[in-house]
């Protein structure tokens, strides 16, 4: 869906984006990462021409990005930043509802797809749709604002550490959320973060860079299990390497279905960092597991987490 | 010591009582020039205008001891209204009992205390609007109450025997050329000033070496005395006129209005061009970049986003500038522009305070009014509380 | 759309072109006196059926002569003692003179400006000094070389006047020359701008203790203020007789405006003028009806 075939980007005589290649599939969520300066906010910001780059080829959806004027490109794509960016002078209806109008959809059309995208984003419509943005909270706002950028229904999202001005306790309920959008609209999503944990859980592929360079491209398994370098080695932080291990599968992989357990379930959907912090604060070393209906379908060992 | 209550109407009410006690109400003398005999209040107001009056001051400064969140402010303007109105009853009043029949010449001026009053009275009126928060529209809806009741005391002739009404109805109908002639010099002057500035603003916002460089010349423009100014382009602009006859004939000439509105326009680019280069600078860059990677053209980011944001911050500067030039505009009478200053001048020549007056005050009200109408204006337009 | 054009061009062609009954524009000074001669010009021209447009008061002597050479007004009242300064001959004693003086403005200004001087008013404005009214009959003071003698007496003397007034050569130091006295610092209260009305003010009240004021024979206010003039019997001032100046085109166009203001400046004696001031600046009138009423009563006609 994405294609970036040896780009690169030279500015003032230095290269920030040094050869560049990489394809995210249709559907898949891809992670840009690496410290500031690695070039990973330009990279993104080339793919809707943001920034232009200098050399190389970027096709989205098969389509040279170099053939559209740049406004009809960035209407195809969804932009979230970390700074949301909200209009203060439109109302949240109006913001979301902004690229359809651009396209010139028709009022009702407008109207009814900015019910849908407040009610995937879980904010009530009769109470924000009226509401401007400095009477919304950071994460409120920032939900807001991937409803704006979903509005159109774009081909691909491109967001730019979209989580990164958040506290942590918004940020957790966010990734929450981003995984359930995901869930829902299956768009191939490309983000940029310096957070590997954010990275790890939330991407299907990790790009690492340095320097301007990919120098790891895999699953969150894989760089875990064989970082490429010193440098992602580094990055990963491998002093809680066995924890982060357990944040990237899910208790579903794990339960032992059928088996009863005592006490308050935990969600099948949750990583096995989750079961394993739930146990302790129980001083057990068994959980419930519940399913997506909310039925208790089984259960879960200390034991099957180390296997 | 920690006095409760309303400090402001408290220090307002002491300043006018003093004043009352201190000095004249109205000056009497016999004649245009020289000096009046300062006349108190309780000499020249009738038992019921003087019982009236105590009782209003009396509400007033009761209140002025009460608790903050008690106060009935509603109560409180409308006492200072009634105030400023009676005061301005009694002094008409006085001034017709004074007439002398055989001595035409003898004048009845408005004295200090009047002018601490009616001040103080405003001041009060305004505390109070502030105070109970009221909206836009109300605030506008006060002065007209209190203007048009004022308009009606002048109306219903009962000031006629004031001097500064006498030289009113002396200078009728000069009065309303003047008052015309001011009043197009600031349209005149503001309106290129508007077109010209704001785009530099624009311009001066986006390019830094630019910024640096409009404003270091607007500001020496400001520090040049709007008297030297106005002097120093008759000869520039004699020149021209005398080379292009095509300008002369438009009237653009040495002296009176064309020297006078390049001056205005001078003075009030200054305003204009700082509040839009803020204005536009103070929109948060996040949006724009967020404006631009939604797919908005460069115009549509400008048009439907920058402009909006920056708009309450220069309307705010147009406001400044409306205010600016119609003070200024009182000295374009120097060189022949004519305009209220007309007459400031020519009292100060003639050494008749209340010709100065009969020009200063509707100069000053003016101001007023198109400060009290431009925020009405912008706080509407701003009114959703939209920041940048 | 090109008729429309035609008949701009054909107006503006028009407009410009001289003396088709384009009205006259009739200025003056800011001062009261200016406002008075302006009106009186201005009443008789339009009496005279003669198409006027007023720009009375307009500004301060530079501005008005300035109006004037450049054409933007066509008539007004100027003083014979301001040729010193138009013409750069502030030592000549001619200006003294009044009919040498009225001459000799009178050809430059032709010659240089081609602007005309019409007959001027036989009042010999000039600045004097004027003191309280009980100072003269407690002296008996009525010339200048009766204060001289006062002075020189040791009598309490403080004159308020301008500083242009006690500087320049051609007012106070004059008159100290010609008079023979001389007053200290201590007798002087010296007000920045140049206007008599706040130095008449001055006498009149006695602030600050002044007695005697400088003053323009002509100032309404000094009989009504309590103040006499005192006579400059040696002449020393150079005096401004009022006239009226007038573009010699305009003149060509309307050649009956020469008889007509003649005949109107021929009324206004040094009394006449005072009188008509006082109406003006003490007791408040409007110049345009004092200058109506002052030709209703005798209307002039040009034939």
């Amino acid at each position: 869906m994405i294609e970036l075939s040896n780009v690169v980007k030279t500015y003032a005589g230095r290269r920030i984006v040094d050869g560049v290649s990489l394809t995210v599939k249709r559907g898949e969520v891809c992670a840009l990462i690496g410290s500031s300066g690695s070039g990973k906010s330009t990279t993104l910001k080339m793919i809707n021409r943001l920034v232009e780059m200098t050399s190389g080829t970027i096709r989205v959806g098969g389509e040279d990005i170099e053939r559209l004027p740049p406004e009809m490109l960035r209407r195809r794509i969804g932009y979230v930043i970390q700074s949301v960016g909200l209009f203060p002078h439109w109302t949240v209806e109006e913001n979301i509802a902004t690229v359809p109008r651009l396209l010139n959809w028709p009022q009702p059309r407008i109207a009814e797809r900015v019910r849908e995208l407040l009610g995937l984003l879980r904010l009530d419509a009769r109470e924000y749709a009226g509401k401007y943005p400095h009477q919304l909270s950071g994460g409120q706002q920032q939900r807001v604002g991937v409803a704006r950028a979903l509005a159109a229904d774009p081909d691909i999202l491109l967001m730019d550490e979209p989580f990164g001005a958040l506290d942590p306790i918004t940020r957790g309920e966010m990734h929450a959320e981003f995984a359930h959008i995901h869930e829902t609209t299956k768009k191939t999503i490309l983000f940029v973060t310096h957070d590997m944990d954010e990275a790890l859980e939330l991407a299907d592929e990790l790009a690492v860079m340095e320097h301007g360079r990919i120098v790891q491209f895999g699953s969150p398994r894989q760089i875990l299990d064989r970082p490429a370098t010193e440098f992602v080695h580094d990055l990963i932080g491998m002093s809680q390497i066995g924890l982060k291990r357990l944040a990237v599968q899910r208790v579903a992989e794990r339960m032992r279905p059928g088996e009863p357990a005592p006490g308050d379930a935990i969600d099948a959907s949750a990583t096995l960092k989750d079961a394993l912090s739930r146990m302790i604060e129980r001083h057990t070393d068994r959980l419930a597991v519940r399913d997506e209906a909310g039925r208790v379908a089984g259960a879960i060992r200390l034991a099957d987490l180390v296997a | 010591m920690n006095v409760p209550g309303n400090k402001v109407l408290l220090l307002l009410w002491l300043v006018g009582a003093a004043a009352i006690c201190l000095t004249g109400f109205v000056t009497h003398a016999p004649n245009r020039l020289v000096s009046g005999e300062p006349l108190p209040l309780w000499t020249v107001a009738g038992p019921a205008a003087l019982g009236l009056f105590a009782a209003l001051g009396a509400v007033l400064i009761v209140a002025a001891f009460l608790a903050p969140n008690r106060t009935p402010h509603f109560a409180v303007g409308v006492a200072a209204a009634m105030l400023l109105l009676l005061a301005l009853a009694i002094a008409g009043e006085a001034a017709t009992a004074l007439l002398v029949p055989d001595h035409p010449a003898a004048r009845t001026s408005l004295g200090p205390a009047f002018w601490i009053v009616e001040l103080a009275a405003t001041l009060i009126i305004v505390d109070a609007v502030q105070r109970r928060r009221t909206g836009p529209l109300m605030r506008l809806l006060v002065a007209l109450v209190v203007s048009g009741a004022v308009g009606l005391l002048m109306v219903s002739g009962r000031l006629d025997a004031l001097s500064i009404l006498r030289e009113f109805a002396t200078h009728r109908d000069t009065f309303a050329v003047e008052f015309g002639r001011h009043c197009l010099l600031v349209l005149a002057a503001l309106v290129p000033a508007v077109v010209i500035g704001a785009p530099l603003g624009v311009a001066a916002a986006r390019r830094a070496g630019l910024r640096q460089g409009v404003f270091a010349v607007l500001n020496v423009v400001q520090t040049i005395p709007s008297v030297a100014v106005f002097g120093l382009l008759i000869a520039p602009l004699s020149a021209l006129a005398a080379r292009v006859p095509a300008l002369a004939a438009l009237g653009v000439q040495g002296i009176g209005a064309a020297p006078a509105i390049f001056a205005l326009i001078m003075y009030a680019l200054l305003p204009v061009v700082r509040n839009t280069e803020a204005g536009i600078s103070g929109v948060d860059p996040a949006v724009v970049d967020a404006a631009n990677g939604m797919g908005f053209t460069p115009r549509q980011v400008f048009w439907r986003v920058e402009v909006p944001l920056a708009m309450p911050v220069v309307l705010a500067g147009v406001r400044v500038v409306l205010v600016q030039t119609i003070g200024l505009a009182a000295v374009a009478a120097l060189i022949g522009a004519g305009g209220l200053g007309a007459f400031i001048f020519q009292g100060l020549g003639q050494y008749a305070v209340d010709l100065i007056l009969l020009g200063a005050v509707p100069t000053i009200l003016l101001a007023l009014a198109a400060d009290l109408v431009m925020r009405t204006a912008i706080d509407l337009a701003g009114g959703t509380g939209r920041t940048s | 759309m090109r008729r429309l054009a035609g008949l701009t061009l054909a107006a503006w062609i028009l407009a410009s072109a001289p003396g088709l009954a384009q009205p006259v524009v009739v200025a003056s000074k800011i001062d009261t006196e200016g406002a008075l001669l302006g009106n009186l010009i201005a009443v008789a021209l339009t009496q005279s059926g003669i198409p006027v447009t007023r720009r009375i008061q307009l500004g301060p002597t530079e501005i008005v002569r300035k109006a004037i050479m450049a054409g933007q007004i066509d008539v007004y009242p100027e003083y014979t003692g301001n040729g010193r300064t138009f013409f750069r001959r502030e030592t000549d004693p001619v200006w003294r003179d009044a009919e040498r003086g009225y001459e000799t403005v009178r050809a430059l200004d032709l010659q240089q400006n081609r602007l005309v001087w019409l007959a001027p008013a036989p009042a010999d404005n000039t600045w004097a000094i004027a003191v309280r009214g009980d100072l003269a009959s407690a002296e008996k003071l009525s010339t200048l070389g009766d204060f001289a003698h006062y002075v020189l007496a040791g009598g309490a003397v403080k004159l308020a006047g301008s500083a242009e007034f006690v500087s320049s050569p051609g007012a106070l130091p004059a008159f100290q020359a010609a008079y023979g006295f001389k007053l200290r610092r201590s007798q002087l209260l010296v007000l920045a701008a140049g206007d008599t009305a706040a130095t008449i003010r001055a006498a009149a009240e006695g602030t600050s203790g002044v007695n005697s004021a400088m003053a323009y024979g002509t100032d309404g206010a000094l009989a009504v203020l309590g103040l006499v003039a005192l006579a400059d019997d040696k002449k020393v001032q150079v005096v401004y007789r009022p006239a009226p100046v007038i573009r010699a085109l305009v003149l060509e166009r309307y050649p009956d405006i020469r008889r007509l203001l003649e005949l109107v400046f021929a009324r206004l004696s040094l009394e006449t003028l005072r009188k008509l001031n006082a109406r003006i600046a003490v007791e408040g009138f409007d110049a345009k009806s004092v200058a109506a009423d002052f030709l209703a009563a005798a209307p002039v006609t040009a034939k």
